[in-house]
């Protein structure tokens, strides 16, 4: 699970162009949207899509679920281990 | 008359918020590189990491000029010959190489021509007229002369400007598509025109654009006697090759300071404006757009006159 999660942020950071951040910037169980997190926003929830789609081969039928789903990097490592 | 009130250029020139441009010109070598400002001082930075070179370069000197006149525009009219290329280029890429069903959306989403005017008035917060003109080599003599048409309809500040960027992929059309000597560059050049002086030093008096074949030494006669000009009054004449550096006092061919970008044009109006400034004897100065063999674009800009 840990190797999975460190995997998702550096995707999560090519994907999104976070330049200025390393995988270490970002905590598991931070929100990756809105003011107290990443600050993403609905552009990058269409490329947490295309991620897990390209990446794991998932493909998320219901876009709100994305909700759910993109919370944190928690989440997204879980709906991941869960769904592959 | 249509003065310009500012005038901004990042490009591979020192040439960005300077007094005048020509204290640092000189002409481009092959290894050249864009000289850009920190992006991060007019974009927010969580924009910014979404933003390709000519969206970059076309919000920066955008929000340069919209500072330096304090005002809103009334109009946005800008000029692109290949647009957003990194993008077409990502977007591209991504349709052969991708397996998965879905494609990433921000390549796409940014890679039209018209995303340049977009994302100038999103970031300018700017509801007014705002327009892309592409037209190969003449896109930026094109949105000038919808900037004109925008003054002479009674807006009174429009912003009008030009923008294109260079990728690696450009090379292998060199000598195919593409017939150039110079180096391939990015640039973005944009400027503020009114129907007022104000504290301009210079305006545009006239601009012409010809789609097809024809004689250009009798095109230019007749543009510059409709203007109540010859080419023995100009003072320079900035043209994209050299077919008229027998022909007049002063010569310089815009490209060998900008590199080759289909909209170079509009840089070569920058170096026009700031002309004028340490020459004070210069009256006239003919922009010659032949970069393309079967179009021409002509420019007549003039110091603006002394009042008593």
């Amino acid at each position: 699970m840990s190797d999975l999660k460190e995997n998702l942020k550096a995707q999560i950071i090519e994907q999104l162009n976070l330049e200025d951040l390393t995988p270490a910037d970002i905590q598991d169980d931070a929100p990756l949207f809105g003011d107290q997190g990443l600050g993403l926003d609905s552009i990058d929830a269409l490329e947490f899509i295309v991620l897990l789609d390209s990446n794991y081969g998932i493909k998320i039928a219901d876009p709100s679920e994305g909700k759910e789903i993109f919370q944190s990097v928690n989440t997204l490592a879980d709906y991941i281990s869960k769904n592959q | 008359m249509y003065f310009i009130q500012h005038i901004e250029s990042i490009t591979h020139q020192d040439s960005f918020q300077k007094k005048n441009i020509w204290d640092e010109l000189k002409p481009l070598t092959a290894d050249t590189g864009l000289i850009s400002p920190d992006y991060k001082n007019y974009i927010p930075v969580a924009a910014l990491r979404r933003l390709s070179t000519i969206l970059r370069m076309g919000i920066t000197v955008s929000k340069a000029c919209q500072e330096k006149v304090s005002h809103e525009f009334d109009s946005i009219s800008v000029g692109t010959a290949l647009g957003c290329l990194t993008d077409t280029e990502k977007f591209l890429v991504t349709i052969n190489t991708v397996s998965g069903d879905i494609l990433s959306p921000t390549a796409f989403i940014q890679s039209t021509h018209n995303t340049i005017s977009g994302q100038i008035s999103l970031d300018l917060k700017n509801h007014a007229y705002n327009m892309t003109h592409t037209q190969n080599a003449l896109s930026f003599e094109v949105a000038l002369k919808d900037g004109l048409l925008c003054i002479d309809e009674g807006k009174s500040s429009v912003l009008v400007g030009a923008a294109d960027e260079a990728i690696p992929f450009l090379e292998r059309l060199r000598g195919s598509l593409i017939e150039t000597s110079h180096p391939f560059t990015s640039g973005a050049t944009f400027m503020v025109l009114s129907g007022k002086k104000g504290e301009s030093i210079s305006h545009i008096q006239a601009c012409e654009v010809f789609f097809s074949e024809g004689n250009t030494e009798n095109r230019i006669e007749k543009f510059l006697s409709s203007n109540n000009c010859s080419l023995q009054e100009l003072d320079l004449v900035l043209e994209a090759g050299s077919d008229f550096k027998s022909k007049t006092s002063a010569h310089y061919s815009f490209p060998d300071y900008s590199g080759y970008y289909q909209s170079a044009s509009a840089f070569a109006v920058h170096m026009a404006n700031d002309w004028f400034i340490e020459n004070s004897d210069s009256e006239a100065i003919l922009i010659i757009n032949n970069m393309e063999s079967n179009k021409l674009g002509l420019t007549l800009i003039r110091r603006n006159e002394v009042e008593a």
